[in-house]
């Protein structure tokens, strides 16, 4: 919440000087609106107005829809906590939780060794240095509906490339996306494989405003690579660490495209994670109250995760 | 004799210490990571028939005998609309947020953050119910002002880390001259924003361009689909035509790979962790 007050020296417009001028008599009489004022609200208005209708009013109605019964079409009866009890005991809901913690878990420190990796790889003068940014920032800039096809035809059937490749080589016949198991690991490596370069965009970021001479002064003392990467760099960026986790623990959670495009959530639920589990409840279930509630549940973990972790960057901020 | 002319080198300059082994590494991991990006390409150019080796033969059967033409123009319209409103509606919001300093500015930090961390799907669902009274659902209008909200949150802070470069004196000597705030910030801090202003725009464009849930839940006519839509019927038929679809994610993937290349100095993910971690 730091921000440069900026008006403090001269005033815009309209306003009433700081400090000094809000206790003399003419604040007193003042307009109750400054002019500025009035042109900042309406400079922020539309941002406010569309916030408060598209995603602030939407979450007041989904409260209610979560407490009722009926369809999207119909509106129900009211039945209370019922179907937050429903969802709370029902097998499904706590499977998606399930694949959801091991799909952030994987997702965030999947992506965050290897985008750590390939930025610490990329940080020393390296012939095409930035052809490899370029190329390797490539996945995440690819529309997942254009990755997932592709990764779809390269391990969706025994008969794709990469299964038969593993046959060859005396492995067996591996089902990527049939099995339970290996299809909750062939999602987590596809999120990782998208998400890797916004962390190595984010670490290069944070690498290149360390000091070098740090490196010096510590090689002087005779500490080893090992020992500096430890105890210097990886302190230097923690905070850019911590902000690029938040993130990605949130794009994680709210993951839809990745997990439903290229398994749908099977096999037999085994990759549904909660934003699928609610989609598919409302969509393809057509049981709005139930779906809005798992939604709800997942927005309220969601909350409390992030915020958890927010804290963590703030201490780190003040140590 | 190798072991004393590495160390040489070693002594010489630090930074080329296993500079070899490192490039190497890196070639291989970029050639793994890009296999899709390549089978993508490969496939879309592979003949259907036994003869020839290259062809645009996939094109030119996607775009005359099936729809894309339609979903791409609806895609491309989509898309322009949500930059170009987003950018109008965050700029001057970003201001506020970079210049003001009541509480009111706080509570609107605090807003644009308990905002973004909320799931897409929390709110899709009652909008659609209440987009589907407006006639706004199967719209590409409703699909565009949808996407306009998502891209508030992180668009604002953007804009308002880039306002926060530009030096408060220009604005103040404009304001000694009788300028207004609106003019100070229409004429002299928006007409020196232009990276932030293509920063906040390539965001946009790639959140409209990639969405796959909204449009899945609102569109459901052929003639209204957008390419991401589109491209799914191709796998509701019995056998996938490999060739068509990989032409379709080629045209999918061109714009976005376009705008990245040309305005690359302009990307900045970083710029949404900055601006998070600073407000």
């Amino acid at each position: 919440m730091t921000r440069p007050t900026s008006l403090e020296q001269t005033s815009p417009p309209g306003t009433v000087p700081a400090g000094r001028a809000a206790t003399t008599a003419e604040s007193l009489h003042r307009p109750r609106i400054s002019r500025t004022a009035v042109t900042m609200i309406l400079l922020a208005a539309p941002c406010v107005v569309l916030l408060l209708l598209i995603n602030a009013y939407p979450l007041v109605v989904a409260a209610s829809q979560s407490v009722r019964d009926g369809t999207l079409i119909v509106t129900g009866d009211f039945v209370g906590l019922g179907n937050y009890a429903d969802v709370l005991t029902s097998p499904r809901f706590w499977s998606a939780a399930r694949f959801t913690l091991i799909f952030t878990i994987g997702g965030v420190f999947g992506s965050w060794l290897v985008g750590l990796g390939l930025a610490l790889l990329l940080r020393t003068k390296i012939p095409g240095r930035t052809a490899f940014k370029v190329l390797l920032m490539l996945p995440w800039v690819v529309p997942i509906v254009v990755s997932s096809t592709a990764w779809n035809w390269l391990v969706g059937t025994p008969t794709s490339p990469i299964p038969t490749l593993v046959a060859q080589l005396g492995l067996g016949e591996v089902h990527f996306l049939a099995d339970p198991t290996l299809a909750a690991v062939t999602v987590c490596v596809f999120k990782v494989w998208v998400s890797f370069p916004f962390m190595m965009l984010m670490t290069s970021a944070a690498l290149a405003a360390v000091d070098t001479t740090v490196y010096e002064a510590a090689g002087i003392d005779g500490a080893s690579r090992r020992q500096q990467f430890v105890h210097i760099t990886l302190p230097l960026i923690s905070r850019t660490t911590y902000i690029s986790w938040i993130l990605m623990t949130i794009f994680c959670v709210n993951d839809f495209p990745t997990i439903y495009l290229l398994t749908g959530g099977g096999p037999v639920d085994a990759t549904s994670s909660l934003v699928v589990l609610a989609y598919r409840t409302v969509f393809q279930d057509l049981q709005t109250g139930p779906g809005v509630a798992i939604a709800f549940l997942m927005t309220l973990v969601l909350v409390i995760v992030s915020t958890a972790l927010y804290r963590q960057i703030r201490k780190v901020d003040i140590a | 004799m190798s072991l004393i002319a590495s160390r040489e080198i070693t002594s010489r300059e630090p930074g080329t210490r296993g500079q070899w082994w490192r490039f190497a590494v890196l070639v291989i991991v970029t050639l793994v990571v890009l296999v899709p990006v390549f089978a993508t390409l490969l496939l879309s150019l592979r003949p259907s028939g036994a003869s020839g080796l290259l062809t645009f033969d996939n094109f030119r059967n996607v775009f005359a005998n099936t729809d894309v033409r339609i979903w791409l123009a609806n895609s491309l319209g989509v898309t322009l609309a949500t930059v170009l409103v987003s950018v109008i509606v965050a700029a001057p919001a970003g201001y506020v947020l970079s210049r003001g300093r009541s509480k009111a500015v706080s509570g609107l930090s605090l807003l644009l953050f308990v905002i973004q961390s909320l799931p897409v799907i929390t709110a899709i669902i009652p909008l659609f119910v209440l987009f589907a009274r407006l006639g706004l659902t199967d719209n590409l209008i409703g699909l565009v002002i949808v996407y306009v909200a998502s891209t508030m949150s992180v668009a604002t802070w953007m804009m308002a880390a880039y306002f926060d470069s530009i030096p408060h004196a220009l604005e103040e000597a404009a304001w000694v001259d009788g300028c207004s705030v609106f003019g100070s910030f229409a004429k002299i801090v928006l007409r020196n924003s232009l990276p932030g202003i293509l920063s906040t725009a390539i965001f946009a464009f790639l959140l409209a361009w990639n969405d796959y849930l909204v449009a899945l839940v609102f569109l459901r006519s052929s003639s209204i689909f957008t390419l991401p839509i589109g491209m799914q019927t191709f796998f509701q038929q019995n056998a996938v035509d490999w060739g068509s679809v990989m032409a379709v994610s080629v045209v999918m993937l061109l714009p976005p790979a376009v705008v990245f290349a040309v305005l690359n100095k302009y990307f900045s993910v970083g710029g949404i962790g900055g601006s998070l971690a600073g407000r």
